[in-house]
């Protein structure tokens, strides 16, 4: 496995990459009032292209370079604090470029495909039964515990969470049958657990800092969580680990279509361009 | 001067060559056009004369190497090649770096990524403008240029590094009949500079006049090669894909209807 | 600052014409020294807590942006970004922020004083770091930083990334907007509900990110040829002058920020 390397193309690459998370983030977190901020996929593009270091480097200078060198209207005053989060994101897509897990594995029979399928609900299934229920049950909110003393309206949130999540869950089991690849499988378990420890990060930067708030509908979910009775720090975790894997789901998943439309000459080009798309399978 | 012998080169990833046996020699001081129809080789003769196929972008030559001055250029770093051969491409706003605020230091990047102090730098990059007579574009900003401007600041850019050998791969392909125009006699000032050109171009009429040979690609192989005035003039320019100039065009229209051509002269 | 002293008059005043206007006086501080500044207080008003400290640092940074001559400017910018979080922050802080003391009640929730005494403190803090930020950007030429830093020792390849990321939003920005009127006068619906605005902006990601990765390929071929990849350092043609008062100042207030921290840290403030 490589670290990457600092070539022109990739010196070239990064304020490109820079520029599509700074116009992605802006637009489509003023467009849709969500906590999908999908400000990643240029970081995660030069991971899988140049290896982990770039991506790190490029994560970390993206969010610096947003704070303290970029003018207005393009300049954010709030994004410097979250460089680690944003070169941990980096490195992860690097890394995970690295083992080959952005590769598409096309014309995947129907029995290798249920069970990537499979491999996705069991993990998923395991973190969450382990992992979020007795973190999110913690207190008086509760998914499917004892709600006769909880305020009906936050049993009603929970359950809409509930949903949310399995339709996510089922919305990427179907984009993996649509496309037969089972590259799926592996991006959104990449994206999964490169959301789980973006949040961790990033959750104590954004309580200390921002007292745990970004301006986006996720408050409302924090002021929920808040509520119903964890401190503020344990609030926008809770907050985090619901809306971030999602997010970097969706950013793997963006970054993993990418990969595969632009040319077999354009990323053979770029240090770990072979290695992270696969060889050529004509 | 700067020979490629018996070069062939393939891209990497592909199994077949797209240059075959390529000989071309170019002079000090010598302009040498190449022509020949799309997909023929003519962008890839030029990366391959700088040194860029397959120093950046991979591949292999598979056959003869590159030399400067005597010198086998197989294996240098690529900055060695930015001081001897430069290379100008069709887009002015991706060959323009994006990083500096007016056209006079756009012009001083090269000299500056050469580490040479303030006064070298700024006496080359005053030079380069003035050979390109747009000393009075110097404190516009790059990026709201015109086409024919941004290509006019690339071509001072690159002979800032004062190469000795410049190659331009259809400098005016995605410039408007003005912007050609403009580059049309850039080219003619920088003939006159002594810097080896290699130019590669559909339009004749540029090389027309300007060059002092020519050259044909057809399928990667170099398959005429004479003087420009007589090689323009052949008949058989078409076959290999290539427009002969207008003046050309013109005479062979006259004598198919029976006219005498000479009456057309200056008519072009 | 010209940082050749065998130059041709004429040249010089060229060179003069290309460095940045600097209107007041803290704009002619140097780069770092700003940067610093803006550094230290918005990591010092959170390392300091409470009120005293963000209210220091907001009332000190908009004198200096009165002494800039920035100030309607950079009240109405951070006012403006400062907003949205605002609201936010008031909502969950106010009134679902765990307390005792009741102000009063909307249905199933209850204002604190605690909170609401959350909120003021997390509202100066976020000033404090929009109005120290905003001041450096607004007193800054982001080349000007970026070729300070490069004159300091900092990687010429890092100084390209800074600068070329200036030029390469707005530029990928003009992108997507021809794309989008392309893909507007063949049918496609940008106005309206969230689904057909999603809809609408996705067929434009696609397309834009594609087209700006594609010139990757060209640039870096161009700047092979300028030696963008010879090793070495540059001489730079113009940088921001430093003064030795200003080292000093960088210094005293890294010692500032140090103390406050540690002060904060072992229960001082």
């Amino acid at each position: 496995m490589s670290w990457g390397r600092f070539d022109t193309r990739t010196i070239v690459l990064i304020p490109i990459a820079i520029a599509i998370n700074i116009v992605l983030g802006q637009t489509v977190s003023a467009a849709l009032k969500i906590p999908i901020y999908l400000d990643s996929i240029g970081t995660i593009l030069v991971g899988v292209l140049a290896g982990p270091i770039p991506g790190l480097v490029t994560g970390l200078l993206a969010n610096l370079i947003w704070t303290y060198v970029l003018p207005a209207p393009f300049h954010s005053d709030y994004a410097a604090p979250f460089a680690i989060v944003a070169a941990e994101i980096g490195f992860v897509s690097g890394v995970l470029g690295q083992v080959g897990w952005f590769r598409s594995r096309p014309n995947a029979d129907t029995a290798r495909l249920v069970l990537g399928a499979a491999v996705v609900v069991i993990v998923l299934g395991l973190i969450g039964y382990y992992g979020f229920l007795p973190f999110y049950t913690n207190g008086t909110f509760t998914f499917f515990g004892d709600t006769s003393k909880t305020e009906p309206f936050f049993v009603i949130v929970g359950y809409l969470i509930g949903i949310g999540v399995v339709a996510a869950i089922l919305g990427l089991i179907a984009l993996l049958f649509v496309r037969r690849d089972l590259g799926v499988a592996y991006v959104a378990i990449g994206g999964l657990f490169c959301g789980i420890v973006s949040a961790l990060i990033s959750a104590p930067i954004s309580a200390v800092v921002f007292g745990g708030v970004t301006g986006s509908g996720a408050d409302l979910l924090v002021g929920a969580f808040q509520k119903a009775g964890s401190d503020l720090q344990t609030a926008v975790l809770q907050q985090g680990l619901l809306s971030d894997p999602i997010d970097k789901t969706i950013e793997f998943f963006i970054g993993f279509v990418i990969l595969q439309t632009l040319s077999r000459r354009f990323v053979s080009r770029f240090p770990q361009g072979e290695k992270a798309v696969g060889l050529e399978q004509a | 001067m700067l020979e490629l012998h018996g070069v062939g080169y393939r891209y990497a990833g592909y199994a077949n060559a797209v240059l075959h046996d390529i000989d071309l020699t170019l002079a000090d001081g010598e302009i040498v056009g190449v022509v020949g129809a799309n997909e023929a080789g003519k962008s890839t003769l030029c990366l391959v004369a700088c040194g860029l196929a397959p120093g950046s972008i991979g591949g292999a030559l598979t056959g003869g190497g590159l030399s400067i001055d005597g010198e086998p250029m197989a294996g240098k770093p690529l900055h060695a090649f930015a001081t001897r051969v430069g290379i100008g491409f069709q887009n002015p706003s991706t060959q323009l770096s994006g990083v500096t605020g007016s056209v006079f230091e756009e012009v001083a990047l090269g000299p500056m990524n050469l580490g040479l102090n303030p006064r070298e730098t700024v006496e080359r990059t005053n030079a380069a403008l003035a050979t390109l007579g747009i000393d009075d574009l110097a404190e516009r900003e790059p990026r709201r240029l015109s086409g024919g401007q941004g290509q006019l600041v690339v071509i001072a850019s690159l002979l800032a590094m004062r190469p000795p050998h410049l190659v331009l791969d259809e400098p005016t392909a995605q410039l408007d009949p003005e912007g050609t125009r403009l580059v049309g006699e850039a080219l003619r000032e920088l003939a006159a500079t002594g810097t080896a050109l290699l130019v590669a171009e559909h339009k004749t009429d540029l090389l027309d006049g300007l060059c002092d040979r020519v050259v044909v690609i057809d399928g990667g192989r170099i398959v005429a090669a004479d003087a420009a005035s007589i090689l323009l003039e052949d008949p058989h320019l078409t076959e290999w894909g290539v427009e002969p100039p207008s003046r050309v065009r013109l005479a062979q229209a006259a004598r198919a209807r029976g006219l005498d051509p000479a009456l057309l002269v200056g008519a072009t | 600052m010209i940082l050749a002293d065998d130059l041709d008059p004429d040249d010089v005043e060229r060179i003069r014409r290309l460095v940045p206007p600097t209107p007041s006086a803290y704009h002619r501080l140097n780069p770092l020294t700003k940067a610093v500044i803006a550094t230290v207080g918005s990591i010092g008003a959170f390392a300091a807590g409470g009120y005293v400290g963000p209210i220091a640092v907001d009332l000190v940074m908009l004198f200096l942006a009165f002494r800039a001559g920035v100030l309607g400017q950079l009240g109405r910018v951070s006012l403006l970004l400062t907003l949205p979080i605002a609201i936010s922050v008031v909502l969950v802080s106010v009134f679902t922020r765990a307390g005792t003391t009741i102000l009063f009640t909307i249905g199933p929730f209850d204002a604190t004083a605690e909170g609401v005494d959350f909120a003021a403190q997390t509202l100066v803090r976020l000033f404090a770091i929009s109005l120290s930020i905003g001041l450096f950007v607004m007193t800054t030429d982001p080349r000007a930083f970026v070729f300070d830093l490069e004159r300091r020792g900092v990687s010429p390849r890092v100084a390209f990334v800074a600068v070329a990321t200036i030029e390469a939003v707005p530029t990928l920005v003009e992108r997507a907007a021809v794309i989008g009127e392309s893909q507007r006068a063949r049918g496609l619906d940008t106005e309206g509900s969230i689904r057909a605005r999603l809809r609408g902006v996705l067929p434009l990601v696609g397309p834009v990110i594609i087209g700006a990765l594609t010139d990757v390929e060209e640039r870096s071929l161009a700047l092979e040829s300028r030696a963008f990849s010879r090793p070495g350092r540059r001489h730079l043609l113009w940088a921001m002058p430093d003064r030795r008062w200003e080292r000093w100042v960088r210094w005293a207030l890294l010692a500032l920020l140090v103390a406050t921290a540690v002060a904060r840290l072992t229960g001082r403030i």
